[in-house]
């Protein structure tokens, strides 16, 4: 199973999905898009708009779904999803 | 002026915008205060308190439409989640935010909505 976010570092629900997913101790890569360089943040929006997503923080990718905002229920949800595959 | 003096200054000016929308802050105080400090952050860096949970996009009215408090912008969506994005500001009759989520406007059931 692979996760992946991208995150803000302003924003505490993004803090509070990372900590889900340690806490679970289920590795996931993440980018920060207010950190990263102005190249990187249009690739992101790019993403973004193609997978019809708006500005909102945190975006989950768990495989091939997508989970905007924290959302704990659905990320166990996804993961339970996951581990019967 | 200090980030507490600031944190101060922008409560005190959102709560003015925020009451005659029918938002108050959320009483979750530990969460108004970090969120007002990323505020009083993102201010230093463009100028403007921009909302701590959205991304910035390119286009300058994109980002009008995400400066603190961006509840008029966001009116259908945040109504329906009785609470911004960022949960700073919740619906005046809310006492207890846990039951609250950040719902995507893509999960929004109501017909006609824009998006911004």
């Amino acid at each position: 199973m692979k996760v992946f976010m991208y995150t803000l570092s302003t924003c505490p629900w993004c803090r509070k999905t990372k900590q889900f997913f340690r806490e679970k101790n289920i590795p996931f890569e993440y980018v920060d898009y207010d950190l990263a360089d102005e190249k990187e943040q249009d690739r992101i929006l790019d993403e973004l708009s193609r997978l019809n997503v708006t500005h909102a923080f945190p975006v989950v990718m768990i495989d091939a779904n997508i989970v905007v905002g924290y959302n704990p229920e659905k990320y166990i949800e996804l993961l339970d999803k996951g581990k019967q595959k | 002026m200090n980030v507490e003096s600031r944190k101060k200054a922008l409560r005190y000016q959102f709560e003015k915008v925020v009451d005659p929308l029918g938002y108050k802050f959320s009483p979750d105080e530990e969460l108004v205060d970090f969120l007002l400090e990323q505020e009083v952050f993102l201010e230093r860096k463009h100028g403007i308190p921009y909302c701590p949970c959205q991304g910035l996009p390119k286009d300058r009215e994109g980002r009008m439409k995400l400066v603190c408090p961006c509840i008029p912008f966001h009116r259908e969506q945040f109504d329906y989640m009785k609470c911004c994005w960022c949960l700073l500001y919740v619906h005046k009759d809310v006492t207890d935010t846990s039951g609250l989520r950040q719902i995507p406007l893509s999960e929004i059931p109501a017909a006609g909505l824009k998006r911004g």
